[in-house]
């Protein structure tokens, strides 16, 4: 962590815990931010002092009121400020003086009104590391901290919440509010929760970290428009799940591919923003949510319920549909329907009617009461095959809705395995929901909802059992000759390195280049493909061709020393026809690989994350399925490894339906390696393998063509 | 018209909007931050001013003047 980010830290525990309070800017007009904010304070019994700060007013809600924050003879540990934008660096210049270390700047006016605003934004930002100030916002919505040691409504939300232990963080106001009023109906309750707009100061980095040691907080949510800096988000959030063990969740907008249709290379025009996203986040431990009710679908699982062990589950339910459309989503989220054992089969002959199923999914029959829910739930909890119970229920004239409610939250209390429950319908079910609810047992107006958490939380548990590996440094490459010769070429002003360029960039990595030459004469053609030996792959090399193909600028299967000959001679007169004024360089011949699996790997920069690798299977798997995987380097070999199986055409490579196991080890070998080039060298823009061909099992891979872009 | 007595009307008009004392009112006072005009205020303060100077200011230029002496210096291109 740098030294801000420390102070931020620090300065946030006072943000929460305030024992006295400036609202600077604020006036008497209720229905108006800077008057809303000072009355939220107030009415939320703030556990310290607060106090007014308005040039005009001597008092405000009967409060003493100051003309200036400096006024105030005392020490304030928080101020807000909801003055206009155009005094704002005034006020916490003040503020700066007074000592006060921790800000909130509600107002709004700054970066998103465009330059003029991004310059006062600047100046706060200045004035805040002058006094190792730290502030939230601007052009936020305000935080609150519900925890009864701080009672702090700094906000001008309609609602406080009720307490919880969920952390609510969100780059935009208007969300907030419509989050508070969403929870409230469904009995959620948080321990802190910050809109922090702008984040022109203190971060969703610096939160995430804040939130690592908040004993309050045991599930961390996040809204972000935008990412500014992926590789800390990632740490941040891979730190916050290995110390602490709290999971992240995220609702990230802007699904779009915009960026991607300009790029040249194949990594660079499949590696579209959101699918980088993804990977980050997966990578990271991140859980990536669509919505906020697929987040605090989620969030509710995390909070309320013990995490699962494995993916067994029991369903039990009254109605036969509902219990066939859960376990079809169970078992695309990964889950199984655990077999239940002799004893637990026993108990339930027993204890239920003959009609029932008494197979997962249990059927309970529409006519069960509480006793039958019961029977089935206490059986299948005690089974050890299973490891965790979705709960379905339709209100039949002689269901006991409320009766089954009770029992569920009974059984819940006592039992250490996850039990999520779906209550179908709305009126005649309101009652028992409320019930679940206020037990804090996970509630989904619909079943299938409850197959995603229940795989969320098993995702997490795995991960925070899992040693995450250091990433290899390999010690047998040649940075300086890379860095020589993409530094060489942007010298001459040249943005693409063509094969017999790019192929020693990565040969410098210890990447198994093809033996290659360039030829630059008919006989040299014939000279180079006899002491390669046949058969050869003949390209032409310009600065000016990125797809050869297209120009008829690659001949395959050259077999002699005259055909190569023929073939140097063919290939400069076929790429004339079809390009003029270009200049060609040679003729690229390397040796014909044959036997092999093509696959592509390449490199990408992306302006959130930094370097990504991808990787995929080759020929129309890249094009037409778009079947690939991402990472952002650093890699490690688990991580290239899972890469490689991640892709859907995977089984290409294993060794299925009769066909020969690839070297899986040598593919994972060069994404390693691609992952230390693209960290080591950050002028490549992008990069593609393209082939990278695998042989058998045992026997290496082999780069056949590369391309750079730098 | 003369700056300083430019400068008094501006005042003037300034106690009369704000509901204060000219007295209390310096020459480098912020109508914001030391004066607590809010945002209805500052719009009422430049119409006050266009009456009583006889003149029609630039809306935008206009909000961006937060002190006396800019307010002076303003009107005063205007006369």
């Amino acid at each position: 962590m740098t030294k801000r980010s420390d102070l931020h830290k620090k300065n946030l525990q006072t943000l929460f815990y305030p024992k006295s309070v400036a609202v600077v800017g604020t006036n008497k007009v209720k229905g108006t931010v800077p008057g809303d904010i000072f009355t939220n304070i107030l009415q939320a019994d703030l556990n310290g002092i607060i106090y007014p700060v308005n040039p005009r007013e001597t008092h405000i809600g009967s409060v003493k009121a100051y003309k200036y924050v400096i006024d105030i003879s005392d020490p304030v540990d928080l101020a807000i400020i909801v003055f206009p934008s155009s005094v704002c660096d005034r006020a916490l210049e003040q503020c700066g003086e007074k000592g006060i270390k921790a800000v909130i700047i509600i107002s709004a006016g700054f970066k998103e009104i465009g330059e003029k605003g991004l310059e006062r934004e600047e100046q706060l930002k200045a004035i805040a590391e002058k006094w190792d100030m730290s502030f939230i916002g601007p052009n936020c919505l305000g935080v609150i901290n519900t925890d009864p040691a701080s009672r702090l409504n700094a906000s001008f939300a309609r609602k406080f919440p009720a307490e919880g232990n969920i952390a609510f963080l969100s780059q935009s106001g208007a969300l907030c509010t419509a989050v508070l009023d969403y929870a409230q109906a469904r009995n959620i309750g948080f321990s802190k929760f910050v809109s922090f707009g702008n984040k022109a100061d203190i971060s969703e980095i610096d939160l995430l970290y804040y939130l690592m040691d908040d004993e309050k907080t045991k599930v961390i949510l996040l809204y972000l428009e935008e990412i500014s800096d992926g590789p800390g988000l990632m740490k941040a959030a891979k730190d916050v799940i290995e110390k602490s063990h709290k999971p992240v969740l995220i609702m990230k907008s802007g699904r779009t591919s915009e960026g991607a249709s300009a790029a040249v290379s194949h990594t660079g025009s499949l590696a579209g923003s959101d699918e980088i996203c993804d990977a980050a986040f997966r990578q990271a431990g991140i859980i990536r949510c669509d919505n906020v009710e697929e987040m605090f679908n989620i969030a509710i699982a995390f909070a309320y319920q013990p995490l699962p062990k494995s993916e067994k589950i029991a369903i039990i339910t009254n109605a036969g549909g509902p219990g066939v459309l859960t376990t079809d989503r169970a078992i695309k989220e990964g889950l199984t329907l655990a077999e239940f054992n002799e004893e637990t089969t026993k108990k339930f002959i027993r204890s239920l009617p003959s009609t029932a199923n008494i197979k997962n999914p249990v059927d309970v029959i529409g006519d069960a009461r509480a006793d039958r829910y019961h029977a089935a739930m206490t059986g299948a909890i005690l089974d050890e095959n299973v490891d965790g119970l979705l709960v379905i229920l339709t209100p039949q004239s002689m269901t006991d809705i409320e009766k089954i409610a009770e029992e569920i939250s009974k059984i819940a209390f006592s039992s250490k395995k996850p039990i999520y429950t779906s209550f179908m319908g709305e009126a005649d079910v309101s009652t028992g929901i409320k019930i679940l609810q206020k037990h804090h047992i996970p509630h989904y107006s619909l079943p299938e909802a409850m197959c995603k958490p229940f795989a969320s939380t098993l995702f997490f548990n795995k991960l925070t059992q899992q040693k995450i590996g250091d990433p290899v440094v390999f010690t047998d490459v040649d940075k300086d000759a890379a860095l020589s010769i993409i530094e060489e070429n942007l010298k001459a002003g040249k943005t693409y390195l063509p094969e017999y360029k790019a192929a020693k960039v990565v040969q410098a990595y210890n990447l198994p280049v093809v033996p290659n030459e360039l030829a630059k004469s008919e006989k040299e053609a014939g000279k180079i493909a006899d002491s390669l030996g046949y058969p050869v792959v003949m390209k032409v090399m310009s600065d000016d061709i990125v797809h050869k193909f297209d120009v008829k600028g690659v001949v395959l299967n050259v077999n002699s020393r005259e055909e190569a000959e023929k073939t140097y001679t063919q290939i400069i007169s076929d790429v004339n026809k079809r390009m003029t004024d270009v200049k060609i360089d040679g003729i690229h011949i390397a040796k014909q690989v044959e036997g092999g699996t093509e696959v592509i790997l390449g490199i990408k920069r992306d302006p959130s994350f930094g370097s990504v690798v991808m990787f995929g299977l080759g020929g129309i798997f890249v094009e037409i399925f778009k079947d690939v995987s991402f990472r952002v380097a650093p890699i490690d070999k688990e991580s290239a490894l899972s890469m490689i199986k991640e892709i859907q055409s995977s089984e290409m490579l294993m060794g299925a339906r009769g066909r020969m196991t690839m070297d899986i080890d040598s593919i994972a070998d060069a994404i390693m390696r691609l992952s230390q080039l693209a960290m080591e060298c950050p002028e490549i823009k992008e990069l593609d393998i393209n082939p990278l061909i695998v042989l058998k099992e045992g026997k290496g891979c082999f780069v056949a063509d590369t391309k750079i872009i730098i | 018209m003369e700056l300083p007595e430019v400068k008094k009307k501006v005042k003037k008009t300034i106690a009369k909007v704000l509901e204060i004392e000219e007295s209390e009112i310096s020459d480098n006072a912020n109508f914001i931050f030391d004066l607590g005009a809010d945002s209805m205020q500052s719009m009422l303060l430049i119409a006050a001013f266009e009456e009583e100077f006889d003149i029609e200011m630039e809306l935008e230029k206009a909000q961006e003047v937060q002190t006396i002496n800019g307010a002076v210096e303003f009107i005063n291109s205007y006369l």
